[in-house]
């Protein structure tokens, strides 16, 4: 067989220390161990992993623990339905809830000022003054464009126009 | 899928019952599942107290979800997936100073050690302490993903299809996730074996 290591197929290690290669997996990786001292070694290692990992005990199940759960399943099957409603606001839910709908009310603010109305309004209130003068500007120069175009040269309104 | 599921999975059957109101093979899976959910939840929190409680939290979502249960997939899968997400959850609340102090603290709930021959002599205890807190530091010092999958594997035996469905990653990625774990504990761990 191929070197796992080589050959892209480390798990094949993890599969002979967890003692899940069937029978003629595992004849075959040991007999590429027997020649081969890079996966003899971590196979070795991961053996010791194993094992090390078996001293591990979980502490044993406590003996009230169906009865705190049927108790639990019982005060669920009393509540009304609005109480049902309101499960998702238990205190440990709200935990979780809480920051979100902070979070939430923050950026909704945030929204709400950036659009306000009044924000905008100087701007648009400049533009309308810049516009008036201009227009006011505009005005005149037609004015004394008329006066211009009224007076022909070598009159005295000419003469008074320029 | 779902009936073939419900025929292979006589788990999946009881819980079709319980669907039906059938309250006695909710008890047979909570008789059959209860120890190693704990022992999974404990193992990933740390903390036995709070691995009863979201155990606790496990089987009522369970029994909650009975109306709307379908067999998609083998019981244990969805039981699982449903601890796992309680128990990630519960870490990501509490971040990783608590789980820090409770590894300096040392493991406050050892398990009573029973050894049949003869009783354990107090430096056969200290040396059995030493070596738990040196394994429980190396699992927790893994990535939550790599973890959770280093107990499904190495205590629940499940396989690499099965842990892929409760991680909900591919079979491959099961198997590169455990490989990479797997050596990470390699280089925490391996002397102890060879003692």
């Amino acid at each position: 067989m191929n070197c796992p290591m080589e050959s892209h197929n480390p798990e094949m290690l993890v599969a002979y220390a967890a003692g899940q290669l069937n029978q003629e997996a595992l004849a075959a990786f040991e007999k590429h161990l027997s020649g081969c001292p890079a996966c003899s070694a971590t196979a070795a290692d991961q053996m010791a992993v194993w094992q090390a990992l078996d001293v591990w005990e979980a502490p044993s199940v406590p003996s009230d623990f169906d009865r705190r759960l049927y108790s639990r399943i019982g005060a669920e099957q009393r509540l009304t339905w609005w109480e049902r409603l309101a499960r998702p606001f238990h205190p440990l839910m709200l935990r979780r809830i809480l920051p979100l709908t902070a979070t939430a009310a923050l950026l909704l603010m945030a929204g709400l000022i950036l659009e306000r109305p009044a924000a905008v309004a100087p701007a648009t209130k400049g533009a309308e003054s810049v516009r008036a003068e201009q227009v006011e500007r505009t005005l005149d120069d037609l004015e004394l464009l008329g006066q211009f175009s009224a007076a022909r040269p070598g009159t005295q309104e000419y003469r008074d126009a320029m | 899928m779902g009936v073939v599921a419900a025929a292979l999975d006589y788990d999946a059957e009881l819980m079709l019952r319980v669907k039906d109101g059938d309250g006695a093979s909710f008890a047979l899976l909570l008789e059959k599942h209860r120890a190693s959910v704990i022992h999974f939840v404990y193992r990933l929190v740390l903390e036995q107290a709070v691995a009863e409680e979201l155990a606790q939290e496990v089987f009522l979502r369970v029994y909650r979800s009975r109306a709307s249960y379908e067999p998609t997939a083998k019981f244990t899968t969805w039981l699982f997936r449903i601890a796992t997400h309680l128990a990630l959850n519960w870490l990501r609340d509490e971040k990783h100073e608590r789980m820090q102090e409770r590894l300096d603290d040392g493991p406050p709930d050892l398990p009573a050690r029973e050894v049949s021959d003869r009783r354990p002599s107090v430096e056969d205890q200290l040396m059995y302490q030493a070596k738990l807190a040196e394994v429980r530091r190396a699992v927790a010092g893994l990535p939550e993903k790599q973890r959770a999958a280093v107990l499904m594997h190495k205590y629940e035996e499940m396989d690499y299809v099965q842990i892929a469905k409760v991680l909900g990653c591919s079979e491959s990625a099961v198997k590169s996730l455990l490989f990479r774990a797997y050596e990470t504990l390699r280089a925490r761990l391996a002397h102890m074996g060879r003692i």
